[in-house]
């Protein structure tokens, strides 16, 4: 049924930007339209609108990530951003490229292909994820110990206001320290502040070599153990990801390289990844001197990929945290000091979920570790019924978190268990002035409210 | 409250001894390293977080503004002190209170000297990365509040690239925290945006700082090329190989001429500008990529090559690009510093038009700059004696950022806005973009007591005084 809040919608952007929200749910909320705006004029004339009338709007991408954040207090509309797809601006010889939020990340890669360069961006599903999205998120992938966050790589933002105004912050140069860095507040923010409508970033070249090592390891413990050896010498890889029995079984259906020979069919195996890219020689010596330390830390075997495998195998380790959360009833993820890494694995590896423990994907260079609970199959995980135990755990990962003086954000949990929690976890001390900047920003409380953390 | 009674208040609060009052002693916290002066009512020495939150609780309470204030190296007036104003500096908030070689990372106070946090994690093998010309001199609280550069910040990012977190002294005296000592957080990145705020959020009292290892291998190449413009070409050259050097530096022909009066760094008199580039990595990674670094600065017309690979050595090849400011004083007393950016590719022509701005104002203009950054420095040369040329350098020096920002670019890549850049804001960003900044600064400084008057247009205009060049001025 079309509700009159749809009918203003047609009115003020016209009937063919504006469409049902069947099949927009948002944590069991189905907004009223979706909608996009033509173009900018109509996206300021959109978000004026729904701060006087007090609509709340959902910016969107791909929807990759939608599910992360709260239960939105209201969930209004959705604003679809990937009209905005242009490519405003790309100087190879500058090394930075500006583009319109909601292009994809594969689209932008390959536009800077032909330059011989890459943004560092990385998120799952590239094909659909944009980059309004991935820099709303902030988060990174697999290589997060040497690109970080995309905070790093962002150097100017065009970002619209609740009140439609049309802002920009930073520029197009590489180094800029004139006014405010509101690049870093914007980045990250779950599209609470502004509508992101375009965005500059630094790039760096490619690689001509890529190459990539799984190690099979009889314990995660074991595998985060040799990697932290690893990540400290002096031909460390660029990523290297833990992935404890479950998620390394994955592997082996996904990747044609696991077919071959590495021990995998202990149940008890943990699989190492480390990716290594630069010029021929180094890239090399790297390879081949961190087998070699791989196998004297303990290593069941060693695998080498190169070239093109090597990278596809990089986009499935960036991809496989969505792939497995798909069949999983709880998710998690830890961000800790890098070197508490293995005793966290280890603290949050006790935590069962009706006697199931977690399955790992950790990042001990950066300090990340992903936690996925199974569905169970006889569905005791459904219902309220099921709720407590799942309550308990995320309560305990949280504590071991706060313990290393870290945190941990539920990214994926039953309905009825996210009606009942913050998923950022306990909020930190600067909580005041994050809600002061939130309440300027956003006056009337219309972008995404509720999601972000402390009820912001 | 009178004057007197925040004395003794201060005075509780620090001890009687770290407070400086008298006219004479508040001489040397009158300036930084700008042109812009203030003189401070009174300079504050905390010793500790507390110290520091009562002192700042103090002042609110007495409408009195305060200015954190590192070592006073900064070029844009970020330390000078508003009328009636205190100032709270860290020679006593100096110690490394944490190195965890495990974890790569640092814990420092604000008052700690960047290149003394270098040269101790060192030993371990780790290195602070941002590198500020004045790094000997230069405090990391003053790098947090400045969003401090450096040559070394081309492969490496600036320092806000480098902050996990903080603990910061608000207005209000509370003490909070930003970031955490994990590389990802939860919530608005704060930590971030406060630096580079340039001590208008609050007042940062501990800050955690990420190592990084020493490379395995450094080699630094000296390319001398007959003019700026076959330099450029050679920068455009690296950067299309593939290459991102650690650094990538030049100086042009005024400046060679400066360096070689003072002494001599073997360039020959007829160089027009010297290239200098750092490579680091894996041994075979530097064999490899230098290759290809030489034979672009030959094909792009140098014409000599120096390369070195020994720490000695390398120094040598640094000797005159990090002499260079001070070397200016053999040519003219004074210099004003400009600190514009623009797209690497603008580099030439840039250059080009601040040659004309030079002309047009008869004012000789010596060009040392991150080339690799497209970050440059051209220092307007004069003599403060003559009468009317403060003004006349102002107006070059405005320019020369018009220059800058119409190829591009923007104000500061490294130094700041603070006093001497405010004005010109509206150059680059729209009274909305300025009001979305304000707003942030409302949220952590409702009563914008910290640091008042600086990187926003406000009518007033600062009265330049002349900074006498000197051996031993860095950028």
């Amino acid at each position: 049924m079309e509700s009159s809040l749809f009918n203003e919608l047609s009115r003020l952007l016209g009937g063919s930007a504006v469409s049902t929200g069947d099949g927009y749910e948002i944590d069991g909320l189905t907004p009223q339209a979706v909608v996009r705006p033509a173009d900018r004029l109509q996206l300021s004339e959109l978000l004026r609108w729904a701060s006087s009338e007090q609509v709340s709007l959902l910016p969107r991408g791909g929807g990759t990530r939608s599910g992360l954040g709260n239960v939105p207090r209201k969930a209004d509309v959705v604003l679809d951003m990937r009209v905005f797809d242009r490519l405003v601006d790309y100087q190879p010889a500058d090394m930075t490229a500006t583009v319109e939020a909601g292009m994809t990340l594969s689209s932008m890669q390959a536009l800077l292909a032909p330059g011989g360069e890459f943004v560092p961006l990385e998120s799952t599903l590239a094909v659909r994820s944009t980059i309004g999205g991935i820099l709303s998120v902030g988060s990174g992938g697999p290589l997060s110990h040497t690109y970080g966050l995309p905070r790093e790589w962002l150097i100017g933002i065009g970002v619209m206001t609740t009140q439609g105004v049309s802002t920009k912050a930073g520029g197009k140069v590489v180094k800029n320290v004139t006014g405010y860095d509101l690049n870093k507040l914007y980045a990250g923010s779950l599209g609470t502040l502004g509508v992101i409508v375009e965005a500059s970033f630094k790039l760096l070249p490619r690689d001509p070599r890529a190459g990539m090592l799984l190690a099979s390891f009889p314990t995660v413990a074991a595998s985060i153990a040799a990697g932290r050896k690893l990540l400290h010498s002096s031909t460390a890889p660029a990523g290297f990801l833990c992935a404890s029995s479950g998620v390394a079984r994955w592997l082996q259906d996904s990747v044609n390289a696991a077919s071959q020979d590495l021990g995998l069919g202990d149940e008890e195996t943990a699989l190492s990844l480390s990716y290594f890219s630069g010029r021929d020689r180094a890239t090399k010596r790297r390879m081949d001197e961190s087998a070699a330390l791989l196998m004297s830390e303990g290593a069941n075997a060693v695998q080498l990929i190169e070239g093109d495998p090597a990278r596809g195998t990089l986009r499935w380790m960036t991809d496989v945290p969505a792939d497995i959360s798909l069949r999983s009833n709880l998710v998690m993820k830890v961000s800790v000091q890098s070197k508490s890494a293995a005793r966290v694995s280890a603290e949050c590896g006790d935590i069962a979920v009706v006697g199931q423990g977690p399955s790992q994907l950790a990042d001990p260079g950066f300090g990340s570790i992903r936690l996925f609970w199974p569905e169970l199959d006889d569905g005791s995980s459904r219902g309220s019924r099921a709720d407590r135990p799942i309550m308990d755990a995320i309560q305990k990962i949280q504590s071991i978190a706060q313990q290393y003086q870290g945190s941990a954000v539920v990214e994926q949990c039953p309905l009825t268990v996210k009606n009942q929690i913050d998923v950022w976890g306990q909020p930190p001390d600067s909580l005041e002035v994050m809600q002061a900047i939130k309440k300027r920003f956003d006056p009337s409380d219309i972008l995404n409210p509720g999601r972000f953390l402390g009820g912001i | 409250m009178d004057f007197k009674r925040l004395l003794k208040e201060l005075q509780d609060i620090v001890g009687e001894n770290n407070v400086v009052y008298h006219s004479d002693d508040l001489l040397v916290f009158e300036y930084d390293g700008s042109v812009d002066r203030g003189m401070p009512e009174a300079v504050v020495f905390p010793s500790s977080t507390d110290e520091v939150s009562r002192v700042v609780k103090l002042a609110r309470r007495s409408g009195v503004p305060v200015v954190g204030r590192g070592t006073g190296t900064g070029l844009s007036g970020g330390a000078i002190s508003p009328p009636g104003g205190i100032q709270v500096a860290f020679p006593r908030m100096n110690h490394i209170l944490e190195v965890d070689t495990d974890n790569r990372m640092a814990v420092v106070e604000p008052g700690v000297i960047n290149l003394h946090l270098d040269t101790r994690v060192r030993k371990d093998g780790l290195r602070y990365a941002p590198d500020p010309s004045s790094q000997k001199a230069c405090s990391l609280g003053g790098n947090v509040a400045e969003n401090s550069g450096g040559p070394h910040c081309l492969a490496y990012g600036t320092t806000t690239n480098h902050v996990l977190g903080m603990e910061v002294v608000l207005e209000d005296g509370s003490i909070v925290n930003l970031g955490s000592l994990a590389r990802e957080t939860t919530g608005y990145d704060l930590r971030g945006v406060f630096t580079g705020s340039e001590g208008t959020f609050g007042i940062a009292t501990k800050i955690a700082v990420r190592l990084l290892p020493v490379p395995e291998a450094i080699r630094t190449f000296l390319g001398i090329f007959p003019d700026v413009e076959s330099a450029c070409t050679a920068v455009s050259a690296v950067i299309e190989h593939g290459i991102v050097p650690a650094a990538l530096e030049m100086i042009d022909a005024l400046t060679i001429q400066a360096v070689q009066n003072v002494s001599d760094a073997g360039y020959p008199d007829d160089a027009g500008a010297v290239l200098l580039i750092e490579l680091e990595g894996l041994q075979d990674e530097v064999d490899e990529i230098g290759k290809e670094v030489e034979a672009a600065l030959w094909d792009t017309g140098a014409t000599q090559v120096r390369t070195a690979e020994e720490a000695a050595e390398r120094e040598q090849l640094w000797v005159g690009r990090n002499g260079a400011l001070g070397a200016l004083g053999s040519i003219a007393p004074n210099y004003f510093l400009v600190d514009g950016v623009v797209p690497r590719t603008q580099l030439a022509r840039v250059l080009g038009q601040v040659a004309e701005v030079s002309k047009k104002y008869d004012i000789p203009i010596a060009n040392v700059f991150h080339a690799g950054d497209g970050n440059l420095h051209p220092c307007l040369l004069f003599d403060e004696r003559q009468p009317g040329t403060l003004e006349k350098i102002t107006e070059a020096g405005t320019e020369v950022l018009k220059v800058c920002v119409d190829a591009g670019g923007t104000l500061t890549g490294e130094h700041g806005v603070g006093l001497e850049k405010k004005e010109q804001m509206p150059l680059v960003y729209s009274e909305d973009d300025m009001s979305a900044m304000l707003s942030v600064r409302e949220a952590f400084a409702p009563a914008n007591s910290l640091n008042p008057g600086k990187i926003f247009p406000d009518g007033t205009k600062p009265v330049p005084h002349a900074h006498p060049a000197a051996p031993g001025i860095t950028i």
